[in-house]
């Protein structure tokens, strides 16, 4: 694993964020300039990107105070928007079970979307630990950082279309779902989280969509691996997601070795998983 | 936005993130998880970027203003998803989409 912050573990970490700095540049732009259209200065613009260090949460917060919501609406707004990082932290458990609390700490406190995909990613690769992933953090913030004050001081003088930058952190998440294991269960996962989030917008619950969405996709993935087993679930590829799904239906029934106590919650998930 | 204002923003948001960010990590990690746990935390990360995915290019009432503005991300994140599957280059797939985008909304209008 080698030597904690050794100068090879920072020239990796950095190289690892590099895409994501990039793209908070372009992104961390136009929101410091929106920052400045509602009135925050640098300072206030630093400290919410040091301390919340929050892309779609301080774009809202420009938003929403544009459009005259109170202070309140917005705080329990955007709150609800980074509930969604509860998963990140939970995924991260294991792989922080031997690591320093201060590390742990400092890691889990700033992750981001973007941060979250390329440590991921680089973890299932093995050959990466903890200090890099951090430092993979950091280095991402800098780059919002440095972005948002430099949008912030510069303010309206420089025009760059907001939809267009933020469309390169779209693309960063398409990359990172596109190198998903397209597996059954986990073809299952995506589809019922990109069905629940617009479900749930076309119900006008926007806050709480992507973790309503992600929840939903995670749960049935879960019901489809337990009710198919680790056969249907490690090697059925893409086109055979359907046929396994109803293959896994007729299985539920044979699978002797399921003790009945525990084929009867089975039983009441997998209903709840239709129902969605 | 005032300086009152923006302290009752600041700190809500932070605590509030703070204890989405960290405590989950604390609850669960030096417990041994059981196996069906750790099966649900490996569906984190395929959920997650399609629900990400699915919040930035799909609204309710897309294509009210007519097919071709609400296409303009669908076709470069098409573009993207084949620079990805390709490429698997965080890097190039940003820059394709950003491009793919701005010439789009360019020779659209």
């Amino acid at each position: 694993m080698g030597v904690m912050f050794s100068r090879e573990h920072i020239l990796s970490a950095f190289s690892a964020a590099a895409p994501i700095m990039l793209g908070y540049v372009a992104i961390g732009l136009p929101c410091g300039i929106l920052s400045n259209t509602i009135g925050l200065n640098p300072l206030q613009v630093f400290l919410l990107c040091a301390l919340l260090y929050s892309g779609a949460g301080q774009f809202m917060i420009c938003n929403m105070f544009l459009a005259g919501s109170s202070v309140a609406s917005i705080t329990a707004s955007v709150s609800l928007v980074n509930t969604r990082q509860m998963l990140y932290a939970a995924s991260f458990a294991p792989t922080c079970e031997k690591t320093p609390r201060w590390l742990a700490a400092l890691f889990a406190a700033s992750v981001t979307d973007e941060s979250y995909g390329v440590n991921t990613q680089h973890f299932a690769e093995g050959n990466w630990s903890v200090d890099r992933a951090l430092m993979v953090n950091l280095f991402s913030q800098s780059s919002w950082t440095i972005s948002n004050v430099v949008g912030c001081a510069v303010g309206a003088a420089v025009a760059i279309p907001v939809n267009i930058a933020a469309f390169a952190m779209t693309a960063i998440f398409i990359c990172l779902l596109v190198t998903q294991k397209f597996t059954s269960a986990n073809i299952i996962a995506m589809a019922v989280a990109a069905l629940g989030v617009y479900v749930c917008k076309a119900a006008g619950l926007t806050g709480p969509a992507i973790l309503i969405g992600a929840v939903a996709g995670v749960v049935c993935a879960m019901v489809f691996a337990l009710t198919v087993g680790k056969r249907g679930a490690t090697t059925a590829n893409a086109p055979a997601a359907v046929g396994a799904a109803a293959e896994g239906a007729r299985s539920a029934d044979v699978a002797a070795e399921v003790p009945s106590t525990e084929a009867v919650p089975m039983e009441d998930a997998a209903g709840e998983g239709e129902r969605r | 936005m005032s300086w009152d204002q923006f302290w009752v923003v600041l700190v809500g948001c932070v605590l509030a993130m703070w204890a989405c960010r960290v405590i989950p990590l604390f609850l669960l990690k030096g417990k041994a998880l059981p196996e069906n746990l750790e099966r649900a935390l490996g569906f984190i990360p395929p959920a997650a970027f399609a629900a990400l995915v699915a919040n930035d290019l799909l609204n309710p009432g897309m294509f009210d203003a007519g097919i071709w503005p609400a296409a303009i991300p669908l076709v470069a994140a098409i573009a993207c998803a084949l620079v990805a599957a390709k490429t698997k280059s965080l890097l190039w797939t940003a820059v394709a989409g950003v491009g793919v985008y701005a010439a789009l909304a360019f020779f659209a209008v």
